[in-house]
């Protein structure tokens, strides 16, 4: 099944973008069908990784779970889904939303995709679309954006002589640790600076470790950075000892490695985390490498006010909403919210709100240029054709604008479109106050490197299944003592009103004080939901408090 | 045909980031018999991979000889022979070999299948490996971090890693870093 096609091929599930190549598990005839074992197929190079997210991926493209056909549940009448044909799915959803119609298209998709169906929305009267990326990294981006710093490409990462991290950033996208690990490996003294409130996987191999309280990201940056010598006008609360040491660690460096992985409800700041470790980047002659959940979350911001797209907060004030290659609501950890139309590859908690679910083709069935953060834009591959009659995102946009009577767009133009290699012009935020204390247990979330965003495609996947049938929480041994809980006993989390079954993880390397659970996982989303920010306007949350019982 | 294994898979856990990769790349390359799992090894996570031993005691210890060193020199397990009897989980000393599900993550091996009742092993890859110098086993492959090699392990010192049975350690681990840093 390997071929010369396949060779540009790669995984768009995080910036790594690792190569792929698919083989069939079990030589059952020559065509593809759905059911029929896939894999991938690893890199003959030693530490060219492809981490399990990715290699989910061809075990995915024949799941069984697979929505192929469109499906109605008005048409059943029972609250079951019936399968209609396409185009009467189509004129069923337009019919359904009205005059006001709000695409949300996923903005992990090739940017012709973008561009295309951004110009099938603006010839669709009375339609709006919007970019979804998780609104953590939008805001970080956008912080980025702002401090005017250069984003650093994987294969410059060992060039660097010192290392900023910020989260679990080897979760984030384990690709990296071989450039950090290969430079501190030549160069013992290189500094690698981490701040981690849930004491993820970089901090181990920190060589200084900042104690951060949950939520104060913005203030140790700052604290870090004005220990270095650089002012970048950072809130500051309280004392950071440990920051003091650290700063003067990166002080010296002339090529200063920012690595950034902003996850799920760990601050309410992240555009200002953003725009202060760019600053911090840039004053010490480096880079950032944001590690955001997905391979073109950059070309989606900076495209967005280029093709129009509203911002997440203005999408979900109008009505009619149409839901396009994401879960939107494991994405803000919502319980429940009128979806008229999701389309999605497989089944999501966006699909089982939806009163219309249709068939979209999923990574690895399309190609298009992606724009990795510090990288060229490049031309990705397509490991198979999506199934016959799955449409790929920007086709779903499409046939929803033709039943509606929008003309199709200049096709040439919308493609070219602006280029996303244009930096985006934003103001640098406002100063952000310093964060609300919460008593302990804190709740955290963390990116995990099974799984890629929120779960919706690689939660389908048998290993990642196995390894984890419980969403797992991690704590400290001190607070299990405190509490009298064992290692890998079930437990129940609370917060906010709601609950989560969980399966206990005693760590030594988790601080005392918090529950960390995967970020992945909507259900745990769900216990610190996101909300609009009346201050910026953008969806965030900070750390809550919760409660663990058995 | 060599009788002895040469290159075996090292492990240096200063690199090790605990993602899972080589499980996962065992996992989806071997079907539902994966090898290459991760254990909770303290304040660790680190894969347990078959060491390839010079005098393998699970190929003794099978009373169906179905644990065999092959004309590769590798030690790997004849699919059809299994009972699924465990004498060589529980003879071998390392405890790479899973005798049983409550060792290893739940769900991990299918309990349906005839295959969920046989003993898994590492075969190196063999499919990929034999007859090319250059390929490595997809655990070794999968991993982002290089913390996995496919090497002679009297290579190991040039790589200024120690080697402890199949195991290597670099020769500043983090831990010492970390609590250098801390005081």
């Amino acid at each position: 099944m390997s071929s010369e096609a396949d060779k540009s091929a790669k995984c768009t599930l995080c910036p790594a973008g690792c190569r792929m190549a698919l083989v069939k598990a079990a030589p059952r005839g020559a065509a593809l069908r759905l059911g029929e074992p896939v894999r991938l197929e690893y890199p003959t190079q030693i530490g060219s990784g492809i981490c399990p997210r990715g290699s989910a991926i061809g075990e995915l493209l024949t799941h069984r779970r697979r929505i192929l056909a469109a499906g109605s549940r008005a048409a059943a009448g029972n609250g079951s889904r019936r399968h209609i044909d396409l185009p009467k799915a189509a004129r069923e959803i337009v019919r359904a939303c009205g005059r006001g119609v709000t695409v949300v298209l996923d903005g992990n998709i090739p940017c012709e995709q973008l561009a295309e169906a951004a110009g099938w929305v603006r010839s669709w009267q009375g339609a709006k679309i919007c970019f979804a990326i998780e609104p953590a990294d939008e805001q970080l981006l956008l912080g980025l954006e702002a401090s005017g710093t250069e984003y650093l490409a994987a294969d410059k990462i060992s060039e660097c002589d010192g290392y900023l991290i910020v989260g679990d950033v080897f979760s984030a996208n384990p690709t990296l640790a071989k450039g950090v690990l290969d430079r501190y490996e030549s160069e013992s003294k290189t500094p690698i600076v981490v701040i981690d409130a849930a004491g993820g996987k970089a901090s181990k191999f920190a060589t200084h470790v900042v104690s951060v309280s949950p939520g104060a990201i913005c203030e140790a940056v700052g604290a870090v950075a004005a220990a270095a010598g650089v002012d970048v006008a950072a809130p500051s609360a309280g004392e950071f000892s440990s920051a003091v040491g650290a700063g003067k660690a990166i002080a010296a460096c002339k090529r200063l490695g920012v690595l950034i992985a902003a996850e799920y409800g760990r601050s309410a700041s992240w555009r200002q985390i953003g725009f202060v470790a760019g600053r911090l980047a840039k004053a010490r002659g480096g880079a950032a490498a944001p590690e955001t959940a997905g391979m073109n979350a950059l070309a989606a911001v900076r495209l967005a006010p280029k093709l129009g797209a509203v911002d997440m907060a203005e999408a979900l004030s109008g009505g009619g909403l149409v839901v396009v290659g994401c879960d939107l609501l494991g994405m803000l950890g919502l319980p429940k919210m009128d979806v008229v139309a999701a389309a999605a590859a497989l089944p999501n908690r966006t699909t089982d709100a939806a009163a219309f679910v249709l068939p979209m083709a999923m990574p690895g069935e399309y190609g298009g240029t992606y724009l990795a953060p510090g990288r060229q834009p490049e031309r990705v591959a397509g490991l198979v054709p999506a199934p016959a009659g799955v449409p790929n995102p920007c086709k779903v946009v499409a046939s929803l604008a033709s039943a509606a009577g929008a003309s199709k767009p200049d096709i040439g133009s919308a493609v070219a479109g602006p280029d996303a290699r244009d930096r985006l012009e934003v103001d640098a935020p406002a100063p952000a106050g310093a964060c609300a204390d919460c008593d302990p247990p804190v709740l955290l979330f963390a990116r995990q490197a099974a799984e890629a965003g929120r779960g919706e495609l690689t939660s389908h996947a048998t290993y990642q299944r196995a390894i984890q049938p419980l969403p797992e929480a991690k704590i400290s041994p001190a607070m299990a003592a405190r509490l009298n809980l064992k290692n890998l006993s079930v437990a129940r989390i609370e917060a906010g009103g709601r609950s989560l079954q969980a399966r206990l993880r005693v760590l030594p390397e988790t601080p005392d004080g918090v529950v960390v659970l995967p970020e992945s996982c909507p259900q745990a989303r769900a216990l610190n939901p996101l909300s609009v920010d009346g201050k910026t306007g953008a969806f965030s949350t900070g750390p809550v408090s919760c409660s663990i019982s058995i | 045909m060599s009788q002895e294994m040469q290159k075996r898979v090292l492990i240096d856990m200063d690199r090790c980031i605990e993602c899972g990769s080589c499980a996962a790349a065992c996992y989806f390359s071997h079907g539902n018999m994966p090898i290459v799992n991760t254990a909770d090894a303290g304040v660790a996570l680190l894969p347990i991979i078959c060491r390839q031993c010079k005098s393998a005691s699970c190929v003794d210890a099978c009373p169906a000889e179905a644990m065999i060193r092959d004309d590769n020199g590798v030690v790997r397990r004849r699919l059809f022979r299994c009972i699924g009897c465990g004498s060589c989980a529980k003879a071998c000393p390392f405890g790479v070999l899973p005798s049983e599900l409550g060792g290893l993550p739940a769900g991990y091996r299918s309990t349906e299948r005839l295959s969920g009742h046989q003993i898994a092993k590492c075969d190196l890859c063999e499919d990929v490996t034999c007859g090319d110098a250059d390929a490595v086993p997809r655990c070794v492959a999968a991993c982002p971090a290089g913390a996995l090699t496919f090497a002679d392990e009297h290579e190991a010192p040039k790589a200024k890693l120690v080697v402890y049975g199949g195991r290597t350690t670099g020769e500043s681990p983090y831990k010492r870093r970390v609590g250098a840093a801390a005081r």
